[in-house]
């Protein structure tokens, strides 16, 4: 919990930081103290001449781009506090693209840029410590990479995503704060396995907190906070994109609460999944555990199927399961002739604790399927309702479901009027105008000028999942 | 912004020089357009022509590299610049996707630096379709979508940006027959599911009218005589010698609102029979052109788009 007390407990000092651009950046200019093989030490000013493998923006280079242009595997760019109206285009693996502060190094996308760092199939680039806003599409974005690295970043007030990752492995994004997009503030979609860990971040104001669209397999998500969104923590499928369905995630010790905020951007999926927490849409063997979810309209966990009506392909059976994205993509598609109904499956939900969650504090709910032979289980949990009635009673943890373990009908989610309240619920705010919380000043990279370059691992670090636990309210 | 710009007037220049030499009363040599306007007197059976892809394409996206940029609907005029250039009225009504200055007077040279609908800003091209019609009031559309890949098959890093100024019709606006669905399609939504005529689709996952582009060039010819002759289709992932440069294949989508019973649909060009599109190419050349590099020659998926809607 330290992170959060030091994201909340922030200072306004970064507030007088804002000079861009002005002489007294070149003070700023880091020394190489702890370098990485490629770059000798040394403590001459960048002013002086450009130490190898450190490249300093605007010092050396005049814009971010021409820096990672020449920029060579295992280099540091340094990018000086000031605001940035670049999208940058990253295709070189294995480099670190650093802000020397977090809330002073704005890339700014003034609404007409697309992506403020979009990583196009390069590996082991990590972007760290500054803040990216009113970019069309995503703050941040890596897609086809085989590992990858976000820390210390802030997205705030972009138009699709605000840190992204797409067809891509070997993920980390920690540290991190996204507000303001429409579709997730984190989203990691596309990978099957994804050996991938979100740690230590917050999502507010978002149309969903966190989405993941066919993506499992060692993903991890824990110590983080959902707040304030129309919904929280959303892991999907759909054939739309590849990969289906939604495997294997893993949510741990995150806060959830409030996720029914009607002025924010939204998508429609965010807005028929508005006022749930923690919503599995028609993903299949997820570990829910030790988060603490309140105060939302409809679910805090909920369980439910997901409706495709512009399906691409047939649901792939329970023995495809175990296929990984790289096989399924060579796979020719069925087109079916209808819409598709993704259950949500063989799910098991353990030790939350819930409270005030209006619906149901924990649910499962189906559109036609037997509840019972769907296999997912509830154990362990702190809570008050739940749809159906005596849910941990009929969905037991450990044991074969059965029609006869009790009344599966007595209190149930009927999941299918949700579509009728998205007719009426609060529409989508345009996310150049929606009403935000203010930029947050918040913690910086510890030591951005001299750390060394670390670029991203294809192993992301080991979580000690059974260390964490429930975590305390921080409102 | 500046060295695109250079970088594609020269272009333009190179493929003037190249249309005067193939069609010698251009009257005007920065005016590729000048000698076509025979189109009224020579219909084209574009598929005859130009063939087609091997099959439909339509899927799930991210199994290949591609751009992907989607462009709220602009203006309706009766005016087609490839078609009927410096004839406003000449044309059945047309829907404008992308540049926002399009009409019969545009020139690729002029339209480059206009504004764009455009979420991709640097996407100043023009797309256009005929308008759709039910029940003889015009639908008008949501937005487009154009996804650029690489042809079915086709080796990625061979693939070149369109030369800028080049013009593209795909489709037959004068059909009679379904059309074969790989190059003209109806669907729903984002989903795969392609019909020769418009299908009852479910709500909010609206009426599209899908048409996809060739994707060899002869390159030489920016646009010629019935403006079909400088493209093909690839077959099993090559381009013939006639036709040896690959450019991307353009998937365009038009998007409407429009569900439920298809009773009543036509088209401005005819029956719902007669889907088309036409494509200019006045993106950023310079932009463009890194599109292509860093997304198709990498075969990585820069972006894509599903039924996801932003309400």
């Amino acid at each position: 919990m330290r992170l959060f007390r030091a994201l909340l407990g922030v200072s306004v000092l970064s507030v007088s930081l804002i000079a861009c651009g002005s002489d007294d950046d070149a003070v700023d200019a880091p020394s190489t103290e702890a370098p990485t093989s490629e770059a000798p030490s040394t403590e001459a000013p960048s002013t002086e001449a450009p130490v190898a493998g450190v490249l300093n923006v605007p010092a050396d280079y005049a814009t971010i781009q021409e820096a990672v242009d020449a920029a060579a595997e295992g280099d540091l760019i340094l990018i000086a506090p000031g605001t940035y109206k670049e999208a940058v285009q990253v295709t070189t693996d294995n480099i670190v693209i650093r802000g020397l502060d977090r809330n002073t190094v704005i890339m700014d996308g003034n609404f007409e840029l697309d992506n403020g760092f979009r990583v196009v199939g390069a590996s082991g680039v990590a972007i760290e410590n500054m803040t990216a806003m009113n970019y069309t599409k995503n703050g941040f974005f890596w897609t086809g990479s085989s590992s990858y690295r976000g820390s210390y970043l802030t997205a705030w007030r972009n138009g699709d995503y605000g840190i992204y990752a797409f067809d891509s492995v070997g993920g980390l994004l920690e540290y991190s704060y996204a507000a303001g997009s429409p579709d997730a503030g984190f989203y990691i979609g596309q990978c099957f396995p994804c050996d991938s860990v979100i740690r230590n971040v917050i999502a507010e104001h978002n149309g969903l907190g966190y989405s993941g669209t066919n993506s499992g397999g060692n993903l991890v998500i824990v110590n983080s906070v959902f707040r304030n969104n129309r919904a929280g923590i959303v892991p999907n499928s759909g054939s739309y994109e590849l990969c289906y369905p939604q495997r294997k995630t893993t949510i741990v010790g995150n806060l959830v609460y409030s996720n029914n905020q009607p002025d924010t951007p939204a998508i429609d999926v965010a807005i028929l999944a508005m006022g749930n927490g923690i919503l599995n849409a028609g993903g299949v063997q997820n570990i829910i555990e030790r988060n603490r979810v309140w105060d939302h309209d409809k679910t805090g966990i909920g369980l439910v199927p997901f409706l495709e009506e512009d399906a691409n392909d047939a649901i792939p059976g329970r023995d495809t399961w175990e296929t990984d994205c790289a096989t399924q993509k060579q796979q020719m598609p069925v087109i079916p002739d209808g819409p598709l109904l993704w259950d949500s499956q063989d799910n098991e939900v353990r030790g939350n604790v819930l409270e005030n969650n209006r619906r149901a504090d924990i649910a499962v709910g189906s559109a036609g399927s037997n509840l019972w032979e769907l296999g997912n289980c509830f154990a362990g949990n702190t809570f008050t309702t739940s749809a159906p009635l005596d849910l941990e009673a009929l969905a037991p943890c450990g044991s074969p479901l059965s029609e006869t373990t009790g009344d599966w009908l007595a209190g149930d989610l009927n999941v299918i009027t949700w579509l009728v309240d998205a007719e009426t619920a609060p529409p989508s705010v345009d996310w150049k105008t929606a009403t935000l919380p203010e930029l947050p000043q918040l913690e910086n990279m510890p030591d951005a000028a001299t750390a060394p370059a670390v670029p991203a691992n294809a192993t992301p670090p080991t979580i000690d999942l059974a260390a964490i636990v429930v975590p305390d309210k921080i409102d | 912004m500046t060295t695109p710009i250079r970088r594609a007037t020269s272009a333009l220049l190179v493929g003037s020089a190249f249309v005067v030499l193939a069609t010698s009363c251009a009257p005007d040599p920065n005016d590729v357009r000048g000698a076509e306007h025979q189109h009224m007197s020579m219909p084209v059976d574009s598929a005859a022509v130009m063939g087609a892809p091997d099959r439909p394409i339509a899927g799930p996206q991210g199994a290949v590299g591609q751009f992907v940029v989607e462009c709220p609907y602009s203006h309706a005029l009766p005016d087609d610049p490839i078609v009927y250039p410096g004839e406003p009225g000449a044309s059945h009504m047309h829907v404008f996707f992308g540049n926002v200055a399009v009409n019969a007077d545009s020139r690729p040279e002029y339209l480059l630096g206009q504004d764009t609908t455009c979420e991709q800003r640097a996407d100043t091209a023009s797309y256009w379709a005929p308008a759709l019609y039910h029940d003889d009031e015009m639908l008008i559309p949501e937005k487009s979508v154009a996804y650029y890949r690489a042809g079915l098959d086709v080796d990625p890093t061979r693939v070149v940006a369109f030369p800028f100024g080049l013009y593209m019709i795909a489709g037959d606006a004068m059909a009679v027959e379904p059309q074969p669905t790989s190059v003209v399609a109806w669907s729903c939504g984002s989903g795969a599911m392609r019909s020769e005529t418009p299908p009852a689709c479910p709500d909010k996952r609206g009426l599209r009218l899908d048409v996809t582009f060739p994707d060899c060039w002869d390159g030489e010819h920016l646009d010629v005589a019935g403006h079909r002759e400088h493209m093909r289709y690839s077959t099993a992932g090559k381009c013939p010698s006639s036709h040896p440069v690959h450019v991307p294949q353009l998937i365009f989508s038009v998007a409407y609102s429009f569900s439920g019973d298809p009773t009543g649909l036509k088209l401005a060009s005819g029956g719902v029979l007669t889907g088309h599109a036409d494509f200019v190419n006045s993106w950023d050349q310079g932009k463009l052109e890194d599109e292509v590099r860093l997304c198709l020659h990498r075969d990585v998926v820069c972006g894509v788009t599903s039924g996801r809607v932003s309400g």
